[in-house]
């Protein structure tokens, strides 16, 4: 038996999750840091195509899985902005577009391997309303698992769904224990365009009403999957006074800057939301509804697009004030992390 | 437990590969890794930095603002990392050990071996791998290529080196 | 996944050149008994309209998109016939990059122009195939650059054993035949492009045999045959 413990690259996880999904097809177009992904695919000996540019990987990829190929696609900060042309076809007709985007810095070409800032680009890009399931894996074996997922839920629930990550995670060689994930069951693909009826698939309008009745029962079943698929990860939230909100591996390093400010004796709690779309409202609501909460502090490497999400999405009677910790296009240290909180001072019991 | 190295040198120097092998070393001993290339735009030439965390637990974040251990390989490298360079540091600098290096005619494309051994030296006193393992990694990538004897002496002098 | 319009009345205007290529098509699949593979990709534009033409698997795409589209879906489904319908302008204008690549890679779909020398559906703006001193509302003096070639583009680029070729679609008889030479190509692995010069008397206002004779002139830049 293959050891289980492993030492690989998050981009050689995402291979691997995506041969586990039973992808059996990648187009894409280079770009850092999401090269590695499709020569790591091309390395395993399967199907591709590289395409001219993003915007043919995004149709492209909208073509295959209206044949019923389990498919996808990986980019980057540029490219992903190209992409949004084929993720807005996707939208409309409700296809199982599987993107993995490694966010590097911006905007224009910015820097190639970080940054958080594709986080309004990734959940609302294009003409549409952002009907569509965003992961912000933490570490490497989220990466794996909700890679995974991201699969299952587009083909089971008929939206894009992107793996939203970085060039430090994809880059990123660490350890992975695969028996801890367990056992995922795949969602299997199905021929969209049917091959023994006809179909008429619209994808363009002659009525605002027509528009509207495709957009209204779309929004409709989106808000009756959020509840299954919205998660969230909480780390010492009961009665904290500071409640930190981080995604991706700035939430990784949160959940370590809780540990460091309790030992100080701030009582320092995490909400890192793993789905940005849509996002874990309830359980955001009861966390920074408590009493107890005084502080919201959002850290991000960008300019506040995860705050953007959090204040139009948390319930408008949660009265704990915002502060923001913003580093965009930076890598964000639990130190400094540490250092921002307690330079608020906020201490525990000096409110 | 918990040691942060960051391996800086100009690309093209060997900085990933040794980041590699002690990488490797310490996950065959069943240590938690974490490895993170770093590098510009240039495919050649400019400052390639490596930060690695090695520790019995899981790593949660793969970057660090201050290193336990900073290798620096080259001139450049050295300016890329003054941010770094504080006495509660342990350096391991090229400037230190390059007469030495020339006296003994190692050369410079080997320079990378060197450090790997002094790098090493500190793990294996640690209990964070052993000689034998990094020796297994270092021939598993050099065994077949013409300068291995080089390479292996190398390494032997930097083991031996006080 | 609408398909309530399928007997609703064709949305071309009157006197427009689509419909007639569109029927070519579906005679000629039929005749092929290969309506059941056939999956028709619509660009934006007056294709568009095609959405409930004919009775075979239509969906649209984006505006310059088909081509892109209709390579993905040939991977995944090799048995079909992947077609591409597009106008001038999403062909050689907004969708020529991916257009020039398939033809480069040799991509087994076939792509269908309708060249009719303006942006229609939007009011008749310059297109990629204006002819040189054509008015339109975006060039009221008269278009100053001769027009694009598109199968002759594309040999440039396109396998030899590529078909590409032009018709005009008052030759129904050379239509269907390059449709299916076209198609056959598919099947054997190819790349295949046909560009129809077509009618477009809204747009051109031109009426009865004007219309006629339009397209006639148009056949002196634009060399009908196999390219």
């Amino acid at each position: 038996m293959v050891n289980s413990r492993q030492f690989l690259t998050g981009s050689e996880v995402f291979v691997r999750a995506a041969i586990d999904s039973g992808a059996g097809f990648m187009f894409g177009y280079p770009i850092t840091p999401a090269s590695e992904i499709l020569s790591g695919w091309i390395n395993s000996g399967k199907k591709y195509l590289q395409t001219e540019d993003e915007i043919a990987a995004g149709f492209a990829l909208c073509g295959a899985v209206l044949g019923g190929e389990k498919a996808f696609t990986a980019t980057s900060g540029p490219g992903n902005i190209l992409m949004q042309d084929g993720l807005s076809m996707a939208e409309g007709m409700r296809l199982p577009f599987v993107m993995v985007a490694a966010q590097r810095g911006g905007p224009s070409s910015g820097t190639v391997i970080y940054s958080q800032q594709e986080v309004i680009l990734s959940c609302f890009g294009g003409n549409g309303e952002g009907m569509r399931f965003v992961y912000s894996p933490s570490n490497l074996s989220e990466l794996y698992k909700f890679t995974r997922k991201a699969f299952n839920d587009a083909w089971h629930y008929r939206f894009p769904a992107i793996i939203l990550t970085d060039g430090y995670l994809l880059k990123t060689k660490g350890v992975i224990d695969f028996a801890k994930i367990g056992e995922i069951k795949n969602i299997s693909p199905r021929a969209l365009v049917p091959k023994d009826s006809v179909v008429h698939w619209p994808n363009i309008y002659t009525f605002e009403e027509e528009l509207y009745q495709e957009i209204k029962l779309a929004k409709d079943d989106f808000e009756k999957v959020a509840e299954d698929i919205a998660d969230c990860e909480s780390y010492q939230t009961d009665k904290a006074d500071i409640l930190l909100v981080a995604h991706g591996i700035v939430g990784a390093a949160a959940k370590e800057a809780v540990d460091e400010l309790r030992k100080k004796g701030i009582n320092a709690g995490l909400f890192r939301p793993i789905t940005l779309r849509p996002l874990a409202r309830k359980k955001l609501d009861k966390i920074a509804g408590q009493e107890s909460v005084k502080k919201i502090v959002v850290v991000e490497s960008s300019l506040g697009q995860l705050a953007r999400i959090i204040r139009d999405q948390i319930a408008p009677e949660i009265c704990a004030e915002f502060a923001y910790m913003q580093y965009p296009g930076l890598g964000i240290e639990t130190e400094a992390i540490v250092d921002f909180v307690a330079g608020l001072r906020v201490v525990s019991g000096e409110i | 437990m918990l040691i942060k190295i960051l391996i800086a040198g100009d690309g093209g120097q060997g900085v990933q590969t040794i980041s590699d092998i002690i990488c490797q070393a310490a996950f065959e001993n069943g240590f938690f890794v974490n490895h993170i290339p770093n590098y510009g735009l240039e495919q050649r030439g400019g400052v390639s930095l490596s930060y690695i965390t090695i520790g019995d637990k899981e790593i949660t974040y793969p970057k660090f603002s201050m290193p336990d251990i900073l290798v620096v390989l080259s001139k450049q490298a050295d300016n890329r990392t003054k941010q770094y360079q504080k006495e509660s540091v342990k350096m391991l600098n090229i400037e230190d050990y390059k007469k030495d290096l020339e006296k003994q005619s190692v050369k410079p494309q080997n320079y990378n071996i060197f450090f790997l051994g002094l790098l090493a030296k500190i793990l294996v006193e640690k209990k964070i791998c052993g000689e034998d393992c990094v020796l297994k990694l270092l021939e598993k990538k050099f065994g077949k290529k013409e300068n291995w004897e080089e390479k292996k002496n190398v390494f032997e002098l930097s083991l031996n080196y006080v | 996944m609408n398909d309530n319009n399928q007997n609703s009345p064709s949305k071309f205007c009157a006197g427009c050149g689509h419909p007639i290529v569109l029927l070519a098509l579906g005679k000629t699949l039929e005749e092929m008994g290969l309506s059941k593979q056939a999956v028709l990709g619509l660009d934006i534009g007056c294709s568009l309209l095609a959405i409930n033409f004919l009775p075979i698997n239509t969906f649209h795409t984006h505006h310059g998109r088909v081509s892109p589209t209709m390579v993905g879906f040939k991977k995944a489904r090799q048995d079909s016939i992947c077609l591409g319908y597009t106008g001038d302008g999403g062909a050689y204008a907004i969708g020529l990059q991916s257009l020039l690549h398939s033809a480069k890679r040799d991509e087994p779909i076939t792509v269908l122009v309708v060249n009719n020398t303006v942006y229609a559906m939007t009011g008749g703006q310059t297109a990629p195939t204006t002819l040189k001193g054509q008015k339109t509302i975006t060039d009221p003096d008269g278009c100053k650059n001769a027009p694009i070639l598109g199968p002759e583009l594309m040999r440039q680029v396109a396998d030899p054993k590529a078909f590409l070729a032009r018709t005009a679609v008052n030759d129904i008889k050379q239509a269907r035949e390059f449709i299916k030479k076209a198609i056959e190509t598919q099947q054997a692995g190819h790349f295949s492009l046909i560009e129809f010069l077509s009618f477009c008397p809204t747009n051109w206002r031109t009426k009865g045999q004007e219309t006629l004779e339009y397209l006639e002139n148009l056949k002196k830049v634009f060399k009908i045959g196999v390219i």
